[in-house]
C-alpha cells in the first residue's frame, strides 16, 4: 500500500509540473483467483449423449469421482486511471500498469486530452479532503491467501451436493472467486485515502431434467468473508431447479399479483431503479424521479436507503472510488421520493450534497482502474416487511410466483421503465398455494408503476452484490405463457 | 508493442518448458481503447485506456493453468508461469477431461491492418467533432428531443502470440463506431432510439453519405420522435419480418452460443448430438467467420494462434459445424475452427463467436413484407439474451404492426420471445440484403469476459413469434 501511496502522490506532481489545474490518481493492486467446476459423468443421466461425456461415461456410474471439467484462472492486475483537469476541462487516461515510466506517460496523456477539451461550465473542482471515519476495510486473511486446489474444492463439493440431491439432475456448474484490492485515490486537492477489501462469491447453477422438460437454476453467495460450507447453495440451487419439472403452460393471458422472488426482484430493481435516482440523470432529463422529490412515488410499505457504512456490505468501504466517504443516504421513506444518489461532478453541478457513490464499474472483467467514476449504489437496501415466500403465495387467492434469476431484465427500457422478461421457473398460485410450473413466460409491465403497485413486502432480504432486497407482491403485471 | 515484450514472451516460453510443461503458449497485448461521449452539444467524456500485459497458459499432466501479469519484468512474469503451472497440477486431480490441443499447422505470420484514417493517425479533435455534429443534428430536429448522447469509439494496437510448438503470429486488431442515443419526451411519455455505425474500418466510413454523423443522428432523432406516437406491442403470436440488425442478434445470441463447443462437449447445449440434424428450414444458412467480406470486426487470429476460418454452423437448415478451440476440437475429434478468444491478456481464451450472420437468400425485402398478412415489423434491438436450453428474449428498439403487407403503425417496446430451435424451423424467407454490423461499445458477454465481435443478415421473416407486451 505505501508504494501505492507513493505512485499517487508521484504522478500527481507530474500532471502539476505539467501545468494541470488540478489531477486525481485512482490506483489499484487486485488478486483475483475464480474457479469454475462443470460437473460430469452424472450428466449421462439423461441418456447417450455425444462427445466427451459420451465416450467417457457409462450409464448408472455414479459420479462420486468427484471429477468433472475445472477451468481456473488467478493472478494479480495493477494499474492506475489519471484525471487531469485543465480550464475546466478533464482529461482521462488509463494504463494497466504501476510501473513509474508507464504512469507518468499516462499522466502526460490525461493533460494533453484535457488541453483539448472545451471547459465545462459544469465542472467544479475535484473532491475536497473529508476526514474518514473509521468504517470499512473488511478484510479476510483467508480470502486473500486462499488456495487453488481449496477452491477447487469447493466448488466439487457443490456440485456433488447438488447432483446428489435428486437424481433428475442431469447438469452441474459451479464457480467460486475470490478478490482482494487494494485502492486509493490521490488528487491535488489532498485527498489521500486508501482502503482495501476482500470479497469472495460463489454461484451454483444446475439443470434437471424430466421427460421432454428441462430447467435451469441457480443460487449464490456474495460475502465479505470466506464460506466453507457451499451445501445449502447448492441444495438450493438444485431444488429450484427440481421442483420446476413438468411445466404447464397458462390457460389465458394473466395480468394481476404476481409475487416476486426476492432474486428476480433484485435484478429489475438494480437494472432500473438506479437508473431513476441517479442525480446525473435527473439533471439531464433521463429520469423519471425530476422534480418529484417529496411526493409519494410508490406504496408506503416501500422504504429505500444506499449505505455504504454497512457492516459486511459488498459495496462498504472507507472511501468511494473518488475518495469521499462512503455513507448513508435515503431515497424512499414510506413510499415519498427522497434524495437521489450523486458523485462529485453532478453533487457540485447544483451545489448539492455528495452522497459518496463514485463507483469504477468492474463489471464483466473490466477493472476499475481503467474506469471514470459513474453514479452507482453502494448497497442499495430494500427494508424488508413481514412473512417469508410461503406467506406471500399464501395472501394471494389467484397469482403467479417468479422465481430465481430472470432473462432480458437487462434490456428493460431504464428511462421509461418498462421491462418485459422471460422467467424460467415461475409457479401459477391458486387459493394461497402454489398449483404448477409455469412453461418458461413473459412477465411485462412498469416497474415505476409496480413500485406504486407493491401490495407486501417479505422479510426474506437477501444480499445480491449490491443491492439487498426481499421478495415482493405487485400487482398489475402481465404473464402470458 | 516494445521488443522488450515479444523477448520476455519467448523466455516466459522457455521457462514454462524448463519447469516440466508439455506445452506453454504466451499471448502479449498493447492495444489501446479511446472513447469520446458528448451529451446535448457538449463534450463530455475523452478517455484512453492503454491495456499492457501478457497472458500464459501451460499445459502439463491431463490439466492445464492460466495466469497473467502486467508487471513486465522477468521475475513477475516467471510467477505467473510458476501458478500456471501449479494450477495445471491442481486441475489434472479433478479432471474428468484429457486436456489435449487438437493438432494445427504451425504458423509464422504478422498480419497489419492499413486502412484509410486509421484512428491513430487522426486528431482527438476529428473524432471529437464527429460526436458533436450528431448532438447538434439530432437536437436541432425537434424540440421534442429532450436528450442526445452521442459516443465515438476506438479499439487498436498489436496482439502477438508465441508458443511451444513454434507458432509466431501476430496482428493489429482495429475497430471503430459512432453512435447516438436521443431521449424524445412529450408530456408524460418518455421514449429513446439509437443508431450506430462501425466496424474495422478507417474515419472515412464516416464520409459515406449514408453514414456521416449528421445522417446517423437525423435517423436516430426521427425513429424517437416516431416513437412518441406510438402504440405499445400487442402481446401473443403474430408472423414477424426481422430486420438485418435484430436477424444478427438472433444468430448471435440465441444460436451462435449454442454451438459453441465448449457448451457442447459439456452437455449442456441443446445442440449436442445434433451434428447433420435438420433445425431449420432450407433456407436458412448460419456462418460465423473471422474475416467476412460484408464488413464487421476483422480478425486473423484467434488466441491460440489459429487461423480465423469461415465456419457454416448451420447449411440449409442442416446443423454441420461446432464453434471450437483446440482443446474442444479435440475432445470431439473435430477440427479446430480459429474460434478461441479472450477478452484481452489477462483472460483464458474460452469458445468465442467472431462474426455470426444469417446468410443472404433469395428474397427482396418487398416481396417478404408485402406477403405479410397480419404480422409485426421488428428493428434492431439493444441486445438479447438466451439461457442455455435455448429460451431467449429480444427486445426490438423499433416496430411497426403489418396488415395486408403494409405498416400501419409504429409500435414501442417490442419484446420477442421464444425458442430459437423453434424460431428456425419456421424462418419462411430469408432475403438478398446481407449487412454486418460491429461496434466497440459493450460487445458480447460470456462467463465473465467481453468479447468485441460483429453480427448480422438479412431480412428474414418468421411465422408464429410469441411478442410479449402491456399492450
Amino acid at each position: 500500500m505505501e508504494n501505492l501511496q507513493e505512485v499517487g502522490r508521484r504522478a500527481v506532481e507530474h500532471a502539476k509540473k505539467l501545468a494541470a489545474d488540478e489531477a486525481e490518481i485512482y490506483i489499484c493492486m487486485e488478486k483475483q483467483t475464480s474457479v469454475k467446476f462443470v460437473g460430469g459423468i452424472f450428466a449421462s443421466r439423461g441418456g447417450a449423449v455425444k462427445g466427451i461425456k459420451g465416450s467417457l461415461a457409462r450409464i448408472g456410474e455414479r459420479w462420486i469421482k468427484k471429477k468433472g471439467l475445472p477451468i481456473i484462472s488467478s493472478g494479480t492486475k495493477a494499474g492506475v486511471g489519471i484525471r487531469a483537469v485543465v480550464n475546466k476541462a478533464v482529461g482521462f487516461s488509463s494504463v494497466s500498469s504501476i510501473e513509474e515510466k508507464r504512469v507518468l506517460e499516462a499522466v502526460e496523456e490525461a493533460v494533453n486530452i484535457a488541453k483539448i477539451r472545451p471547459p465545462d461550465p459544469n465542472w467544479k473542482t475535484l473532491p475536497e479532503f473529508e476526514k474518514l471515519s473509521g468504517q470499512g476495510g473488511i478484510f479476510d486473511d483467508r480470502i486473500s491467501n486462499i488456495d487453488v486446489e481449496e477452491m477447487l474444492g469447493l466448488c466439487v463439493d457443490g456440485c456433488v451436493c447438488g447432483a446428489d440431491f435428486d437424481k433428475r439432475i442431469t447438469n452441474a456448474l459451479s464457480m467460486v472467486s475470490a478478490s482482494a484490492i487494494s485502492f486509493g485515490v490521490v488528487n491535488t486537492r489532498d485527498v489521500e485515502a486508501f482502503d482495501r477489501g476482500t470479497v469472495f462469491s460463489a454461484i451454483m447453477s444446475f439443470k434437471a431434467k424430466s421427460g421432454s422438460d428441462e430447467v435451469s437454476a441457480a443460487d449464490f453467495v456474495y460475502s465479505r468473508t470466506f464460506i466453507k460450507e457451499m451445501r445449502p447453495i447448492a441444495i438450493n440451487g438444485a431444488k429450484a431447479a427440481v421442483e420446476c419439472l413438468g411445466r404447464k403452460a397458462l390457460p389465458e393471458k394473466y395480468v394481476g399479483p404476481v409475487v416476486f422472488e426476492n432474486m428476480s426482484w433484485s435484478e429489475l430493481f438494480l437494472t432500473i431503479f438506479t437508473y431513476g435516482i441517479s442525480t446525473l440523470n435527473v439533471q439531464e432529463n433521463r429520469s423519471i424521479y425530476k422534480g418529484k422529490t417529496g411526493q409519494q412515488v410508490s406504496s408506503e410499505s416501500v422504504s429505500v436507503v444506499d449505505d455504504g457504512t454497512l457492516p459486511e456490505g459488498i459495496g462498504t468501504a472507507k472511501i468511494d472510488d473518488e475518495g469521499v466517504p462512503r455513507q448513508k443516504t435515503s431515497v424512499i421513506e414510506k413510499g415519498v421520493l427522497g434524495g437521489f444518489l450523486s458523485d462529485n461532478y453532478s453533487a457540485k453541478r447544483e451545489n448539492g450534497k455528495n452522497t459518496g457513490n463514485a463507483s469504477r464499474q468492474r463489471a464483466f472483467g473490466s477493472v476499475a482502474y481503467a474506469n471514470q467514476p459513474i453514479i452507482r449504489p453502494s448497497n442499495l437496501i430494500l427494508k424488508s416487511g413481514k412473512g417469508d415466500l410461503d406467506n406471500l403465495v399464501h395472501e394471494l387467492k389467484e397469482g403467479v410466483l417468479v422465481k430465481g434469476s430472470l432473462v432480458g431484465s437487462g434490456h428493460s427500457n431504464t428511462v421509461t421503465g418498462d421491462f418485459s422478461v422471460t422467467a424460467g421457473t415461475a409457479f401459477k398460485i391458486e387459493n394461497g398455494a402454489v398449483a404448477y410450473p409455469l412453461k418458461p413466460c413473459t412477465v411485462a409491465g412498469n416497474f415505476y408503476e409496480s413500485l406504486k403497485a407493491v401490495l407486501a413486502i417479505g422479510s426474506d432480504s437477501k444480499n445480491f452484490g449490491n443491492i439487498i432486497c426481499p421478495s415482493v407482491i405487485v400487482d398489475k403485471v402481465v404473464v402470458s405463457t | 508493442m516494445d521488443s522488450q515484450i515479444e523477448d520476455l514472451m519467448n523466455k516466459a516460453v522457455n521457462h514454462a518448458l524448463q519447469i516440466g510443461a508439455v506445452f506453454a503458449e504466451v499471448r502479449g497485448e498493447d492495444t489501446i481503447r479511446g472513447n469520446i461521449e458528448a451529451v446535448d452539444n457538449e463534450i463530455r467524456t475523452v478517455s484512453v485506456v492503454r491495456n499492457i500485459g501478457i497472458g500464459v497458459r501451460v499445459f502439463h499432466g491431463k490439466g492445464n493453468g492460466f495466469s497473467f501479469s502486467n508487471v513486465l519484468d522477468e521475475e513477475n512474469v516467471f510467477r505467473a508461469v510458476d501458478l500456471a503451472m501449479k494450477i495445471a497440477k491442481a486441475s489434472t486431480k479433478r479432471t474428468l477431461v484429457n486436456f489435449k490441443l487438437a493438432a494445427v499447422k504451425t504458423v509464422e505470420e504478422k498480419k497489419t491492418t492499413s486502412v484509410n484514417k486509421h484512428p491513430r493517425e487522426v486528431s482527438i479533435d476529428e473524432k471529437k467533432d464527429l460526436c458533436l455534429r450528431q448532438c447538434q443534428t439530432a437536437t436541432a430536429a425537434n424540440k421534442q428531443i429532450a436528450n442526445a448522447t452521442s459516443m465515438f469509439g476506438e479499439y487498436h494496437g498489436k496482439i502477438c502470440y508465441t508458443n511451444s510448438e513454434g507458432t509466431k503470429v501476430s496482428y493489429e486488431p482495429l475497430l471503430i463506431g459512432l453512435r447516438i442515443a436521443c431521449v424524445a419526451k412529450k408530456s408524460n411519455v418518455i421514449v429513446d432510439a439509437s443508431n450506430d455505425h462501425g466496424g474495422s474500418v478507417g474515419l472515412d466510413a464516416f464520409e459515406d453519405a449514408s453514414h456521416t454523423p449528421e445522417k446517423i443522428a437525423e435517423d436516430a432523432a426521427k425513429w424517437a420522435l416516431e416513437k412518441l406516437k406510438a402504440k405499445p406491442a400487442p402481446a401473443g403470436k403474430f408472423d414477424a419480418l426481422i430486420d438485418p440488425k435484430l436477424a444478427g442478434v438472433l444468430a448471435h445470441e440465441s444460436f451462435g452460443h449454442l454451438s459453441e463447443a465448449d457448451f457442447v462437449v459439456t452437455g449442456d447445449s441443446p445442440l449436442t448430438g445434433k451434428i447433420d440434424q435438420k433445425l431449420g428450414t432450407d433456407i436458412v444458412t448460419i456462418i460465423d467467420e473471422g474475416l467476412p467480406e460484408e464488413g464487421g470486426y476483422k480478425i486473423h487470429f484467434d488466441d491460440e494462434g489459429v487461423p480465423c476460418d469461415r465456419v457454416e454452423i448451420l447449411k440449409n437448415g442442416v446443423l454441420t459445424h461446432y464453434l471450437h478451440s483446440r482443446v474442444t476440437a479435440k475432445a470431439m475429434k473435430m477440427k479446430p475452427t480459429g474460434n478461441a478468444r479472450s477478452q484481452d491478456y489477462s483472460f483464458e481464451p474460452i469458445v468465442r463467436m467472431r462474426n455470426t450472420f444469417f446468410d443472404a437468400g433469395k428474397w427482396k425485402p418487398e416481396e417478404a413484407i408485402s406477403e405479410l398478412k397480419n404480422g409485426i415489423y421488428a428493428i434492431n434491438t439493444a441486445g438479447g439474451q438466451v439461457d442455455d436450453t435455448g429460451t431467449f428474449l429480444f427486445k426490438a428498439i423499433r416496430g411497426y404492426l403489418v396488415e395486408n403487407g403494409e405498416l400501419k403503425h409504429p409500435l414501442r417496446d417490442v419484446a420477442l420471445t421464444g425458442n430459437i430451435l423453434e424460431l428456425l424451423k419456421n424462418v419462411d424467407a430469408v432475403c438478398n440484403d446481407l449487412k454486418i454490423f460491429s461496434q466497440p461499445f459493450g460487445g458480447c458477454g460470456k462467463i465473465d469476459q467481453r468479447a468485441m465481435v460483429g453480427l448480422g443478415g438479412p431480412h428474414i421473416r418468421v411465422k408464429g413469434v410469441l411478442f410479449g407486451g402491456t399492450g
